[in-house]
């Protein structure tokens, strides 16, 4: 029995000199994997267009119902995304998404990829709801060149539609 | 038709020998994958999707019978070749094979070819998720494709075939559904193909581009998204949409249509099947001018004039202003003091209390649906004495049919009309078009009898006297056959002819048709309807001689104004007759006496309902001045609302559940699609608040709510009603109170029990209350079924709310006795002051307000007057020059358009133009005028 008592508290001393796993969140954070499904974003290409055109098949994959796309037209002048129609809202209820990435999935032009933010939290239902303005990615971090396929003035050879990210 | 047995995939089935094989297959629930053929089109064979192997039995040569086999079958002989299902009839003992190696790779090959110029661009296709092509791609066709997909040709888009349509020439797969509809259908050939190859396709010949009233129909037959309209352009995606069934107030065909919502907006209006009123189509008024349900300055709350302002007030306070004014008019003039306008776009529930409230509560028979206009429409009770009988379905009508449209201009009236007058031409039918002026229709006609304005009588009884010397009998509980001989014998043919300006011959031919027709229609419009009985009784004479009354397939069919213009005349809101057309002892004011008596302090009081009369017709604004006390219930603040002392919101037919009747008086239901919100009331429940508001009886809180609508349902003929109308406090009961005591009460809680009390109380629509309408739903239709005919996706919608019942006609009722006596003729005699006449036409885009915020806005022509050429060059009017027209009552400018085929001697000035008030210058049916240039 002493026996037994001495195994467990060398184990408990062991311990005692290893660093410790836990770490003091919020102010440490612990990395997450390259696959970890967190909040959305919707990307953007490089030149700063949007990628999302819109099309709410993100909306129709959703087992949860949280999306909500409206599209529109684009102004030729000033086009939202490359194309001729564009979201003209775009929201997800983070309370309802069950974070599955389907909508990841459906997306025809990779706009919208589940990141690595997981903190989400609010004091409202209200503030659950993220609208396109919170989703979009900033401008300068757009990546990849626009598809011809996507520019329907374009007349080059075009790739498939499903765009590598 | 002989009805003959093939075998497809080994199913006998038995069908018309007059089938193809596709709609053969069809039956027998067996699918051939098509993209040209479309059943309501001749079929071409472009796309070659349809593919079959087709056998027959092996004939012997000399004795042209069918070799038999070892086990004594009909030996089959299939054709070397795969056979295109939709050009090739069936014949008897035909064996047909859809699903063998050789038609999968048929079908595959196919589709592959069709997909390598198609962009798939599914995401952002309207037509995306109800797709004939992606449905058909998933189906029968190949999972890969051996093309380059960088070798795709793209084309410049959007390309616009018109302001209403888009065309993606790279989705398009030229199968010319469109071109077809438009050259067989429509009769408006303004599509075609352009250049050839890779570089082939649809473009538009008219100026202005597609010029068509029916060219949203195309995008519901394109099998692909190539064609989309402008007004649903990226609104929503097919599945997002909830479709909720309606009808289209427009005009009096009352098409089906359903209101595909999201998120309480409208996106688009689409075509419900109806195969006796619009079958697949609707026309472009209905699809694209329903825009007015959101117009953003609708009224939301009632408002009261307070010092001189109308100021939003709280629904009690608008209600007790307005029983304590009518109230107060009552009791020192009495009710014949207050006058009632109602639109004839509400529905048969809000008319049928208008008409209530005024003759049990307030005491007053001054009920009109017109405005007092001159040169309007008179009341249409000859359409509902001859009207079609019930049963009646044009579609089906062909060979032995005779249609004589007199006075009226379909394409303009009523343009589904056009649609399917020109099918019983086409199915061997006969159609006289008879119109002082040249229409669209013309050109379907088997004869056109071009008269002169004005002897429109002539014309008539020169008909009835061709007519009533080949008659030998004529229907029993006739009157009147004296009178009319006499007339007769006064009518020389050769002085009609020369009045008319008609071949006596022509005359003779029309005759000839109408009596060898077996089913003879009677179609009339504006032309006709203005002069009232005086030419319509002609019209049902016609029919009278012919023995056509009452019957199925035969009758008079009026173009009326509105989409409920016979529910209005049905329940009564008219001075002259109650409920049902039985006449009153004491007769009200028309519209046209309820302005001087307005002026003269003689009428006190006015409620006007979803009318705007002051916006068509000027003098009504002093007269409604003059009031003491005016109540405006409508949409928006109209010209005429901006007059009122009180002012309710309406609701529009979105908004609300009721039914309304239609020109060939089918009852119909349209549903709520639209909430407003919750303060809102129905147009009928409002009616009802003033009623219980004027007895001094709390407002029942459940009247208001349109929702409990849907679970409340009563059982035919049972007068379910409950409560009294005390607190909101509720007993339903299940005992059936007589008519009487629901005569009494204003309490109803839902419309489906108004639409009851319609029922027991109006004659002619007995049993016709929600529950019946609801079990005419047709599931067997086309559209989203599951396993039926998906390839015509996106063409049309199962009716599952219902078909409607036809209320009987005048004619069809028991002991229904027939006039022949001809009315007095009233003629406008042509003066040297006055020498032209006054043609009205009535547009179908016009300054309407139901066409406000749509895109058919800009084809609303700008004001003009049309001269014949030879009247132009002789007054020295070039096309374009400010013309002045001058009659008795005023005059009017504008500028002139010179055309061909005009008859001389008139004038033809479209109506409703917010530039050209023609009523200014009608002084009555028919206006005399003078021309003259104006002097720039």
């Amino acid at each position: 029995m002493i026996g037994d008592l001495v195994k467990g508290l060398a184990t408990t001393v062991r311990y005692m000199f290893r660093k410790p796993v836990t770490v003091e969140y919020p102010e440490v954070k612990r990395p997450v994997r390259e696959r970890f499904r967190g909040r959305h974003e919707l990307k953007r290409f490089e030149n700063g267009m949007e990628r999302c055109i819109g099309c709410s098949l993100c909306a129709a994959a959703c087992p949860a119902d949280a999306i909500l796309v409206v599209p529109a037209e684009n102004n030729p002048e000033h086009p939202n995304s490359p194309g001729e129609r564009y979201a003209a809202t775009y929201e997800i209820n983070m309370l309802r998404c069950i974070f599955c990435g389907y909508c990841e999935d459906a997306c025809p032009t990779n706009a919208i990829v589940l990141e690595h933010q997981y903190e989400l939290s609010y004091y409202d239902r209200h503030a659950s709801i993220y609208t396109k303005e919170m989703l979009l990615v900033p401008p300068d971090q757009g990546h990849g060149a626009i598809p011809p396929v996507l520019e329907q003035v374009n007349r080059t050879p075009s790739p498939p539609a499903q765009i590598e990210l | 038709m002989a009805e003959i047995t093939i075998t497809v995939d080994g199913v006998q089935i038995t069908v018309p020998d007059t089938m193809n094989v596709v709609d053969a297959a069809r039956l027998a629930a067996i699918q051939i994958p098509v993209f040209c053929y479309h059943p309501r089109l001749p079929a071409v064979g472009m796309c070659r999707m349809c593919m079959v192997a087709i056998g027959t039995p092996r004939l012997d040569r000399d004795t042209r019978q069918p070799v038999l086999d070892e086990h004594g079958k009909p030996m089959i002989q299939m054709l070397p070749k795969l056979q295109p299902a939709c050009t090739t009839r069936v014949s008897e003992g035909m064996v047909v094979i859809t699903k063998s190696d050789e038609v999968k790779f048929a079908q595959n090959g196919v589709l592959e070819f069709l997909l390598t110029s198609h962009p798939l661009d599914c995401p952002v296709c309207d037509k995306g998720g109800e797709c004939p092509l992606q449905n058909l791609t998933m189906e029968w066709g190949p999972s890969t494709s051996r093309f380059d997909y960088s070798d795709k040709v793209h084309f410049e888009k959007p390309y616009k075939l018109g302001d209403l349509i888009n065309l993606d020439r790279e989705r398009c797969i030229l199968c010319s559904r469109c071109v077809r509809f438009q050259d067989d259908l429509a009769d408006d050939p303004v599509l075609g193909f352009d250049q050839r190859g890779r570089k082939w396709h649809i473009i538009s010949k008219s100026d202005p581009p597609f010029d068509s009233k029916f060219s949203g129909n195309t995008t519901d037959i394109c099998p692909v998204g190539a064609l989309t309209t402008s007004d649903f352009r990226f609104r929503a995606r097919a599945w997002e949409l909830t479709a909720v069934p309606s009808l289209c107030n427009h005009c009096a065909v009352g098409c089906n249509t359903t209101l595909d919502m999201r998120h309480n907006q409208l996106q688009r209006v689409m075509p419900r099947e109806n195969a006796a009123v619009n079958d697949i189509w609707i026309c472009d008024k209905g699809r694209f001018g329903h825009r007015f349900i959101e117009r953003e300055n609708r009224l939301t709350t009632p408002l009261v004039r307070r010092d001189g302002q109308l100021q939003p007030a709280t629904w009690d306070e608008a209600l007790d202003v307005i029983a304590t004014n009518f109230r107060a008019i009552q009791a020192t003039d009495g009710g014949a003091a207050l006058a009632g306008l109602a639109g004839e776009h509400l529905a048969n529930e809000d008319l049928f209390l208008f008409q209530r409230l005024f003759r049990e509560v307030l005491g007053s028979n001054n009920l009109d649906t017109r405005i007092g206009a001159p040169g309007e429409y008179a009341l249409d009770d000859v359409g509902y004495q001859y009207g079609v009988g019930v049963g009646t379905n044009l579609m089906k009508l062909g060979k032995g049919t005779a249609v004589l449209v007199f006075g009226a201009d379909p394409e303009e009236e009523a343009p589904l009309y056009m649609l399917r007058l020109r099918q019983i031409v086409t199915q061997g039918g006969s159609l006289i078009v008879a119109n002082p002026r040249p229409t669209k229709l013309d050109r379907s006609a088997t004869q056109t009898l071009r008269y002169r304005p004005d002897s429109e009588r002539d014309v008539l009884l020169a008909l009835l006297k061709l007519v009533s010397a080949e008659t030998k009998q004529i229907p029993q509980r006739t009157t009147g056959a004296a009178e009319l001989k006499g007339t007769l014998e006064q009518t020389k043919l050769d002085v009609v002819a020369k009045l008319s300006g008609l071949e006596q011959a022509a005359l003779e031919q029309a005759a000839q048709t109408i009596l060898a027709a077996e089913h003879l229609l009677i179609v009339y419009g504006a032309d006709v309807l203005v002069h009232g009985a005086s030419l319509s009784a002609l019209l049902a004479n016609l029919l009278i001689l012919r023995g056509k009354v009452g019957l199925v397939n035969s009758g008079l069919i009026p173009l009326l104004a509105r989409g409920n213009s016979r529910g209005a005349l049905d329940m009564g809101v008219r001075p002259d007759k109650a409920a049902g057309y039985r006449p009153l002892q004491q007769v009200g004011l028309t519209a046209r006496e309820m302005w001087p008596a307005a002026l003269a302090g003689k009428l006190r009081g006015m409620y006007v309902m979803g009318s705007d009369p002051v916006a068509s017709y000027a003098p009504a604004q002093a007269a409604l001045d003059a009031l003491a006390f005016l109540v405006v219930q409508d949409t928006t603040l109209t010209a005429t609302a901006q007059l009122a002392d009180v002012v309710l919101p309406g609701m529009t037919v979105a908004e609300y559940d009721a039914t309304y009747t239609n020109a060939e008086r089918r009852v119909q239901r349209a549903r709520l699609a639209r909430k407003v919100d919750d303060a809102s009331k129905p147009n009928w429940a409002i009616v009802q608040a003033i009623a219980q508001a004027m007895r001094g009886e709390p407002v029942l809180a459940g009247a208001v709510s349109s929702e409990t609508t849907t679970t409340i349902t009563r059982t035919v003929g049972g007068n379910g009603k409950g409560g009294n109308g005390v607190q909101g406090k509720l007993t339903l009961t299940t005992s059936t109170a007589s008519a009487d005591a629901a005569q009494e009460n204003w309490d109803y809680m839902t419309v489906a029990e108004v639409a009851a009390d319609i029922a027991d109380l109006v004659p002619g629509y007995a049993g016709i209350t929600h529950t019946a309408l609801a079990q005419t739903a047709q599931t067997k239709g086309w559209g989203r079924q599951a396993n039926e005919a998906y390839f015509y996706d996106g063409t049309s919608y199962a009716n599952a709310e219902g078909v409607g019942l036809q209320v009987p006609s005048g004619a069809e009722l028991p002991k229904a006795t027939f006039d022949l006596t001809p009315p007095p003729a009233t003629k406008v005699p042509a003066s040297s002051t006055y020498p032209f006449a006054l043609l009205v036409q009535t547009l179908a885009y016009r300054n309407d307000p139901f066409l406000h915020d749509s895109l058919l806005q800009s084809h609303i022509p700008a004001g003009y007057i049309a001269l014949n050429t030879d009247d132009a060059a002789k007054l020295g009017i070039a096309a374009g020059a400010q013309v002045q027209l001058t009659s008795a009552a005023g005059s009017l400018r504008a500028p002139a358009r010179v055309v061909a085929d005009l008859p001389t001697g008139c004038v033809l000035v479209p109506a409703g133009l917010a530039d050209l008030p023609v009523s200014t210058i009608q002084t009555g049916a028919l206006t005399r005028v003078a021309v003259s240039r104006v002097a720039e």
